[in-house]
């Protein structure tokens, strides 16, 4: 008896100190967290306090990459990087920008696939304890992000932003989406169809000047549009408040698209380049 | 009875509580393996390379602009001295310097992680990331092409800090980065991908911080080359030629404007066009994109791409 007495005394010492050294192993921020969760059990916090960063806030778009296919509308047939299959390239082929906007169909480049491409800000909110909403003011699109587990119903009425389920890593936001209507992914035509699956990883950070950054990577598995899962990822920088929030409807077509002809000193660029 | 249940359990806990002491103190992920490049974003300038001139959405000043418009591509042909040259550590992560190799190095008293090493094919570029919490050197000490790169861990995020690197390039057409340069990367895993998203803080030539993000897929069955590089003159010149631009004589940005029908300002690139509210300050009548593409238009891979 006394022997086990002895043992369990052991025991806890050895735990109190492998805990002191495992806490102070890591970032004080997370070390408290992980105090914190001790005190309240997993199973009872909603994943809006079981949240590990805060994603919460006013951000915008920092666009660095791809700029020509984001900033602006590329040309037709332009599917640089995008490896498509045949139906997926016909498909691209017919995109008529004009033909969308009279049809009343200017926010098909922002849906899901395409969405968080786009230059402009997001506002994120929870709604509930379990619900993020994601607002963009460039084309005034709203995501629901839902960490409450359900059935995604095929015939359910599909949306551009379809349904998404979302859940906590460390560190990071895991969110996959399916159930969306057709739309884009590249604004000139590059067609997402409403089997795809988009999955996005965001990862906060902060930048050593003290700014919250997140990126979000998104891959988008498309086998009927799509050779190969489509990777791209997006950068988000915090705004300190809402006053450059800019609501504007979506745009399907930028500037007029003249069917210009290539003055000769262009050409022989290309066919210098070439 | 209780004794030797008490001491089982001891164990087992014990156990369980190294094992946790082991996974915060050695190694948060692992990025250990064999990756290959994912080039979706970007693809014209990553793979093909870059127009000449173009330097849309890069944070650059006015002196960036300056150096960059002196870029001459022959420079390679006719100077040796550039042929061997190796990609800096942050532009291997863009450019076509795939396969990446990395490993971990173990201190051998502690079985602490020491470092994480990185391989690329292209030039056989070797980097070190010291993971021991050593300090950066003072500003004198040699500058290298891969620099001096410490990490720390961020929970499963991998943050590196590097210092010391070489004057080199931001893109390759010639917009330069200074040797004053900090680069701040984080790695994520997810599943059989990597993602580095990396901060170029560059006080010479950057008025903002450059922010890109790349993509890998692990692919341990790919077999890095060794990659052999003998200059030797591919356009006979005179001794001392630098094939250049002087200020105000390369044209270059003027053709990109005309290419894709975007104004020259535009093309020129600056902090202030990333972001959302220069669209507003764009005359969509200055937009003149033309209604058919013509340059790597279904390109997805180097290879098998033709321009059109």
């Amino acid at each position: 008896m006394n022997t086990a007495r002895i043992d369990l005394c052991c025991l806890l010492r050895f735990c109190l100190l492998l805990q002191g050294a495992v806490l102070a192993s890591i970032p004080s921020a997370e070390a408290q967290r992980l105090v914190g969760m001790n005190s309240q059990s997993v199973e009872t916090r909603t994943p809006r306090e079981s949240a590990p960063v805060d994603i919460t806030g006013y951000w915008e778009s920092v666009i660095s990459e791809d700029y020509r296919y984001r900033m602006f509308i590329p040309g037709r047939r332009d599917y640089a990087g995008i490896a498509l299959t045949e139906e997926g390239r016909a498909r691209a082929d017919r995109w008529d920008p004009e033909r969308d906007a009279s049809e009343d169909n200017a926010c098909l480049a922002y849906g899901v696939g395409n969405i968080m491409r786009m230059p402009g800000r997001l506002h994120i909110r929870w709604d509930g304890d379990s619900t993020l909403v994601v607002e963009t003011d460039h084309g005034r699109q709203e995501r629901q992000l839902r960490f409450e587990p359900f059935l995604w119903n095929a015939s359910s009425v599909r949306t551009l932003q379809g349904d998404s389920r979302a859940e906590w890593g460390r560190r990071s936001l895991s969110v996959e989406t399916r159930n969306m209507s057709p739309s884009y992914i590249r604004r000139n035509g590059v067609p997402l169809s409403e089997n795809a699956v988009v999955m996005e990883y965001f990862y906060h950070r902060i930048h050593p000047d003290g700014t919250p950054w997140f990126t979000v990577t998104t891959v988008i598995h498309d086998s009927r549009n799509l050779r190969r899962p489509y990777y791209t990822s997006s950068d988000f920088r915090k705004l300190d408040n809402g006053d450059d929030w800019n609501p504007q409807p979506c745009v399907s077509e930028w500037g007029p698209h003249k069917d210009r002809v290539l003055r000769p000193a262009v050409e022989r660029v290309i066919d210098r380049l070439d | 009875m209780v004794h030797r249940k008490l001491k089982i359990s001891s164990a087992v806990l014990a156990a369980g509580f190294v094992l946790l002491l082991n996974e915060a103190a050695v190694a948060q992920a692992d990025f250990t393996g064999t990756w290959a490049g994912i080039y979706h974003e970007d693809w014209p300038e990553r793979l093909p390379g870059p127009e000449l001139g173009e330097y849309t959405g890069l944070p650059i000043n006015e002196a960036a602009r300056l150096q960059a418009d002196s870029y001459d591509p022959d420079r390679y042909s006719v100077v040796q001295e550039f042929q061997c040259r190796p990609h800096s550590m942050d532009y291997s992560l863009r450019g076509g310097s795939v396969p990446l190799r990395i490993w971990y190095e173990l201190d051998q008293k502690t079985q602490r992680l020491a470092a994480v090493r990185t391989r690329v094919q292209w030039m056989e570029m070797e980097r070190t990331i010291y993971m021991d919490g050593r300090a950066h050197p003072p500003e004198g000490a040699p500058h290298t092409w891969q620099g001096f790169s410490t990490g720390e861990w961020i929970g499963r995020m991998l943050k590196v800090t590097t210092t010391h690197l070489k004057t080199s390039y931001l893109r390759r057409n010639g917009v330069p980065r200074s040797d004053k340069a900090t680069v701040t990367e984080h790695w994520v895993r997810h599943g059989k991908y990597l993602t580095i998203v990396s901060h170029v803080d560059d006080p010479v030539f950057l008025d903002e911080p450059m922010v890109l993000s790349q993509t890998w897929a692990l692919e341990p069955e790919l077999v890095m080359t060794p990659f052999p590089c003998t200059p030797e003159p591919e356009v006979p010149m005179p001794e001392g030629t630098v094939p250049h631009y002087l200020p105000g004589t390369n044209e270059a940005s003027a053709r990109v404007s005309e290419l894709y029908g975007l104004p020259l300002y535009v093309v020129r690139g600056g902090a202030e066009t990333m972001y959302p509210q220069f669209r507003d300050l764009i005359d969509s009548e200055d937009i003149q994109t033309p209604l058919q593409c013509t340059r790597y238009c279904r390109c997805s891979a180097l290879a098998p791409c033709r321009n059109r």
